[in-house]
């Protein structure tokens, strides 16, 4: 599985040994103005449009940051342990026939991003291949695909063409969490629904010791996890290349502790944990800077893309059936109730 | 001695633009008749031959003096098959399958069928007869018995650089230029029809070798003028879950290795 590259020798990672990050063309790369052709031209247009400029790289899109700190870790991971095959490996997924893919593979090699694994699936979904190749998360602009995927047990979520991207670090991936319905269930988010903030802060203090349910990117944190603590075996606990985050909701004072005891009794640790007690996630994102953002609230996801951080939407749990309840105004209207 | 009988069921193909598939009595039929009868049961191929059939009522109705049409004819590779003619017509006219024609030959002389009927892919279920038969120039592809298709509008053709038995031994020139030559009518056939609802898919699966070498073959079938739907570049993951998941109607390396970059 060697393949020497001048420089480099590298190891493509079976899958079942490797963190597989399943990114689609998309959101990769900006193809707005593809997308638009495809829209409102039509498919042999847009297939014509693509084939004619195969040799024009896209510009990044909102994962790009995020796919060229894996490759920064993966470095530093090469470094410390040569032989393992604990790495990331991007994997790109493009709906498109396989010659408008080409004008992806180009790109690619143009930005230097190490990718050698693709899958153009002509039209087709990509699920299949998603579980049959241990896909440990799946990025994708469509919200059916990531839908499909999460029902499927991947962590997945939508992301979006984003104006503003704030420059984010180049050699620590920094990666951000909501609680409720990302990493935990959403039970309790149920009860933040039906009855307002203040009463989940209540059911949360009493229900401390009781843990959560998994949400669907707690496998992500768990392999992240794993990451850190072959860094901090050598060493590298202060400063070390990957730092996690957890961003939500919940108060200090009252249903912070069930959180955090949650994440302590699966074996899993959190680098930062922020409790913003209903309080708007956009300014303290903007300080963090992490590379990606996961919330199940679109109302966070466009909070904090307005103020640069690169958000991705995790299309799960009871918030996607009930309408938004926007932040801060909750605690008045469930005082009001 | 080879003899070929014509199916008189069955609209006889154009000689020259025809595209002409044979297809194995093993790979057809089970070797045993259905009980009390002199009719066999059918085989693995029956989704291949009925969707090359589909393919061609697609042709015909885009235009209805199509002549590159698949020209489908039934071999025999062994002796007591070839004693088995009659039950063999028979049995293929029971199920109203479009085989041109026949062609009776033994062990012996399979290969010189082939050959004198102008095949230009011969499928069956048995790896020796297909390596053989690359060998000797004709194209061929092994049918995989584990994963038989279900019956389909579309058939899935798959390229891949490395074949189910070792690419090393077989390809000639003869075999590369027979094998461009059926490239370039699947990619003509396909021209046909837009990128809807075709009934012909075609996907490429590279197993090794990073993503330049996939490119590089996709250029290459595209000099050749097919047009490829699907193609994963696996980078050394293992192939059988794609194959399982694309379930093609056959695989094509031998003789393809025109493919590799």
């Amino acid at each position: 599985n060697k393949k020497t590259n001048k420089q480099k020798t590298f190891y493509y990672p079976k899958p079942e040994n490797s963190i597989t990050i399943a990114v689609s063309s998309r959101v990769l790369f900006n193809m707005d103005k593809e997308q638009q052709i495809f829209e409102q031209q039509g498919m042999e247009e847009y297939i014509k449009y693509q084939v004619a400029h195969e040799t024009e790289p896209f510009s990044p899109g909102p994962a790009f940051s995020f796919v060229k700190a894996l490759e920064a870790v993966n470095t530093q991971l090469r470094d410390l342990y040569p032989e393992s095959e604990e790495l990331f490996d991007v994997v790109l997924i493009t709906n498109n026939h396989a010659y408008v893919g080409l004008r992806l593979i180009n790109t690619i090699n143009h930005h230097q991003l190490f990718i050698e694994r693709f899958c153009m699936t002509g039209g087709n979904s990509p699920i299949g291949y998603l579980t049959a190749y241990n896909t440990n998360l799946y990025l994708s602009s469509d919200p059916v695909k990531v839908r499909e995927a999460l029902e499927q047990g991947i962590a997945a979520a939508t992301m979006f063409t984003q104006e503003k991207m704030t420059e984010v670090s180049e050699t620590q991936l920094r990666v951000a969490f909501d609680g409720d319905a990302v990493l935990f269930s959403d039970e309790s988010e149920q009860i933040y629904k039906a009855h307002g903030l203040d009463k989940f802060f209540e059911h949360e203090k009493a229900h401390e010791n009781k843990p959560l349910d998994h949400g669907p990117l707690k496998g992500f944190l768990e392999v992240l996890g794993k990451l850190q603590k072959k860094f901090y075996a050598k060493g590298q606990r202060m400063d070390c290349p990957v730092r996690t985050y957890l961003v939500t909701a919940r108060s200090a004072a009252s249903s912070g502790a069930r959180a955090l005891k949650t994440l302590r009794s699966w074996g899993l640790e959190i680098d930062e944990a922020l409790f913003l007690a209903g309080a708007p996630k956009g300014p303290i994102l903007e300080k963090i800077r992490p590379h990606i953002f996961f919330d199940d609230q679109m109302f966070h996801v466009e909070g904090a893309a307005e103020m640069g951080t690169v958000a991705c939407h995790v299309p799960y749990g009871i918030a996607q059936r009930v309408p938004e309840r926007k932040g801060l105004k909750d605690k008045e209207v469930s005082s009001i109730k | 001695m080879v003899s070929t009988v014509t199916n008189t069921d069955v609209k006889q193909k154009d000689v020259d633009q025809a595209v002409v598939v044979a297809v194995t009595f093993a790979a057809v039929f089970e070797p045993e008749t259905e009980d009390g009868s002199s009719i066999y049961r059918l085989g693995v191929a029956l989704p291949l031959v009925q969707v090359l059939q589909r393919v061609n009522e697609r042709l015909l109705e885009k235009n209805p003096a199509e002549h590159q049409l698949f020209d489908v004819i039934l071999i025999t590779t062994e002796s007591w098959q070839q004693q088995q003619n009659s039950s063999i017509i028979n049995s293929t006219r029971h199920h109203g399958l479009e085989v041109g024609r026949f062609c009776f030959s033994t062990e012996e002389d399979y290969i010189e069928s082939l050959m004198q009927n102008n095949v230009q892919l011969f499928l069956t279920t048995d790896g020796n007869e297909a390596l053989q038969a690359t060998q000797q120039g004709v194209p061929s592809a092994l049918l995989d018995t584990n994963w038989v298709s279900c019956p389909s509008e579309q058939l899935r053709v798959l390229f891949c650089e490395k074949a189910i038995f070792q690419l090393n031994m077989g390809s000639t020139e003869a075999s590369k230029k027979s094998a461009q030559n059926f490239l370039a009518h699947l990619g003509q056939m396909k021209q046909k029809f837009g990128v809807f609802d075709s009934p012909l898919c075609f996907t490429l699966v590279t197993s090794h070798g990073g993503k330049d070498n996939c490119c590089c073959a996709l250029k290459s079938l595209r000099s050749l003028g097919v047009s490829v739907d699907e193609a994963y570049c696996l980078g050394g993951a293992p192939r059988g879950p794609i194959l399982s998941l694309l379930r093609p109607h056959f695989l094509l390396s031998d003789g393809f290795s025109l493919l590799e970059g």
